[in-house]
């Protein structure tokens, strides 16, 4: 006879700091080891940080930008206090973490996955690139957009079949996707599904980003007959599941982008259906 | 928090990968959307500086309003969500566990941003979301009641009427304890709420009162200038205990947009910042009331703040604020405050036998 034996996830733990690096001004990237978030953390799954301020208790969301064997990385922009605490983490430090959390990406289908983000919107575009990298009947086609300097692209090329980005001086994703459909031979609004690939693979959108951006993704995807899977960002007040506060409205009722998502199908999403 | 932030405790995550690699996967927890769960063992083998997956054997129940709690320290309403922190600990080790505010019909809540940081603390204006009685009574109190939980159900409404229909529908199920949430700043204009009107609130827990024979915990507000009549009303309408206190109305502003941050414009504020105003209101009753059952809640992160509130004159605490920083926090608190009881037999003994100090 056997005995039932609980089994429990971990609960808020230190990490220690292994990387903490300014990529650009107010852009950090941040090493962190722990195995079991660097083992188990999906492409848009996501992490808490938590200050060391005991003024600031509320939880630093932040999607897992890439792992590597026991570690995982971050990457964030310095946006307020709590920010600007992790920016100043040195290796050897701890930080308190929580996760992996949330549902991520749906890579599980062989297709050409279009990756498109905006601004600090890219790292779980770059874990998605990094998971894809080892599906041999997918291929990730890497299109960010930033502001000025470029400082994902290094990290996004490791893993994407291809890569192109673009700054506010020359445009924005869309600039990018209308590029991509004239390469692939496609028109805008065409009808039903693209089949650019010679295998016959759907193309399937990832996105990450500001919300406007986002909205134009999900626009220019539908004119273009394509489904497009969003990672929200939102107000969080735990991350978990239990103070219900970052709720999001969709077709299937009102969901908590933390742990409902947050992925979301845009399809599903209420107030997307705006054109760009 | 900080301190248990710099302790170094470095217990390796490689442990947990490892055994969870060796096969345990909980689908129910994959399915959920956290990882797959470890595998767990022994003590100490979680990354964690508190492990909540140990077997816990308590020393010091309490009793409240006749109602047995295997430890002094329950979680709060609004901050627990059994779905939400079930991968994380054995939610039956709990004094009770209190649920979220259930309506007799399912309500929406505010519009977001729902929260917002304050120092110590947050201001938050869900506006009671929830999937009504119904839903509850089917999907929630069964499985929550099956882990040997002690259960406080909490009802709201925005009637008379509507706590009533919750409270009849409640009378025949498996709740072990009632709590009236007269006091939920963000679900009515201005923040108000029949917990500040004496009269309203009398009529009210007396209309109640007939309608169930499980005990009847009244929540109140701190946004009173004197809580003494109000905890009078409900000692004479006929509450078998009361529970303080819920939030403070407040707010926030974005002074880059020079706007509210909460869409609600007001929320109500929690966290360690109440600390100090809680106690005195748990405080000012006990001396007022020596008999009735009190469930100090505020601001409590530390088995220590518990402490406060037990000295104050309270049978039990309730832990809100703080299992939203960490899942695992009640468990924490109850077990350092079944530490520092160890030391306290005196007041030890007085809550086991339903007294206070």
């Amino acid at each position: 006879m056997s005995e039932f034996t609980p089994t429990y996830v971990p609960s808020r733990r230190p990490a220690r700091v292994v990387e903490c690096q300014e990529l650009t001004d107010g852009v950090v990237r941040l090493a962190l080891r722990d195995s079991y978030i660097a083992r188990h953390a999906k492409p848009a799954q996501f992490v808490n940080l938590y200050t060391k301020n005991a003024q600031r208790l509320s939880p630093r969301p932040f999607g897992v930008c890439e792992v590597d064997g026991d570690v995982f990385t971050l990457m964030f922009a310095v946006v307020g206090k709590g920010t600007e605490e992790f920016r100043h983490l040195r290796p050897g430090d701890t930080v308190d973490v929580l996760g992996p959390l949330g549902h991520g990406f749906n890579l599980r289908e062989d297709a050409d996955y279009l990756l498109v983000g905006g601004g600090l919107g890219v790292p779980p575009l770059i874990r998605a690139a990094q998971e894809l990298s080892g599906h041999e009947g997918s291929t990730s086609t890497v299109l960010f957009g930033y502001r000025n300097v470029h400082f994902a692209d290094a990290y996004a090329s490791r893993y994407a079949t291809q890569l192109q980005s673009i700054d506010e001086s020359e445009g924005n994703v869309i600039t990018l996707l209308d590029r991509w459909a004239s390469q692939h031979g496609v028109a805008a609004d065409a009808d039903g599904a693209l089949r650019p690939a010679a295998q016959g693979r759907r193309t399937v959108i990832l996105t990450c980003g500001p919300l406007g951006m986002m909205k134009a993704v999900s626009a220019w995807a539908r004119e273009h007959g394509l489904t497009v899977q969003a990672s929200l960002e939102a107000r969080m007040g735990c991350g978990f599941g239990t103070c219900v506060v970052c709720t999001v409205h969709t077709t299937r009722g009102i969901l908590k982008t933390c742990v409902d998502g947050p992925v979301f199908d845009t399809a599903q999403l209420e107030g997307w259906e705006a054109a760009r | 928090m900080s301190e248990r932030t710099n302790a170094a405790a470095t217990a390796d995550a490689q442990t947990v990968a490892q055994a969870s690699a060796q096969g345990t996967v909980r689908d129910s927890a994959q399915a959920h959307g956290l990882a797959q769960a470890a595998q767990v063992g022994e003590p100490g083998q979680l990354p964690c500086n508190f492990d909540a997956t140990r077997t816990f054997q308590w020393h010091h129940k309490t009793v409240v309003a006749g109602v047995e709690w295997k430890n002094p320290v329950g979680t709060a309403s609004g901050t627990f969500n059994f779905d939400a922190v079930r991968w994380f600990y054995d939610v039956s080790q709990m004094g009770a566990v209190t649920t979220k505010g259930v309506s007799p019909v399912p309500w929406e809540g505010n519009p977001v941003p729902r929260t917002a940081e304050t120092p110590a603390g947050s201001v938050n204006s869900v506006g009671l979301q929830n999937p009504g009685i119904d839903d509850y009574l089917v999907n929630d109190l069964p499985r929550i009641k099956a882990t040997g939980a002690t259960v406080i159900t909490n009802v709201a409404g925005h009637s008379d009427d509507d706590y009533a229909q919750v409270v009849t529908k409640l009378a025949d199920h498996e709740s072990d304890m009632l709590e009236i949430n007269v006091s939920c700043p963000n679900v009515s204009a201005d923040g108000l709420s029949t917990g500040t009107d004496p009269v309203a609130l009398k009529r009210l827990i007396k209309r109640l009162r007939p309608l169930t024979d499980k005990p009847m915990i009244v929540k109140l507000t701190p946004n009173v200038t004197d809580i003494r009549p109000i905890a009078e009303a409900c000692i004479e309408g006929g509450a078998d205990a009361l529970s303080m206190i819920n939030t403070f109305v407040g707010m926030r502003f974005d002074i880059r947009t020079g706007k509210p941050i909460l869409a609600n414009i007001t929320g109500g504020v929690s966290g360690p910042c109440v600390h100090p105003m809680a106690l005195a209101f748990v405080y000012k009753t006990r001396q007022a009331f020596p008999e009735i059952p009190i469930i100090g809640i505020g601001g409590i992160s530390t088995g220590e703040d518990a402490l406060e509130f037990l000295y104050a004159g309270a049978n039990a605490v309730e832990v809100g604020s703080a299992a939203l920083a960490d899942p695992v926090a009640p468990l924490r608190i109850a077990t350092e405050l079944d530490a520092l009881l160890d030391k306290r037999p005196e007041l030890a003994q007085a809550l086991e036998e339903g007294r206070t100090w």
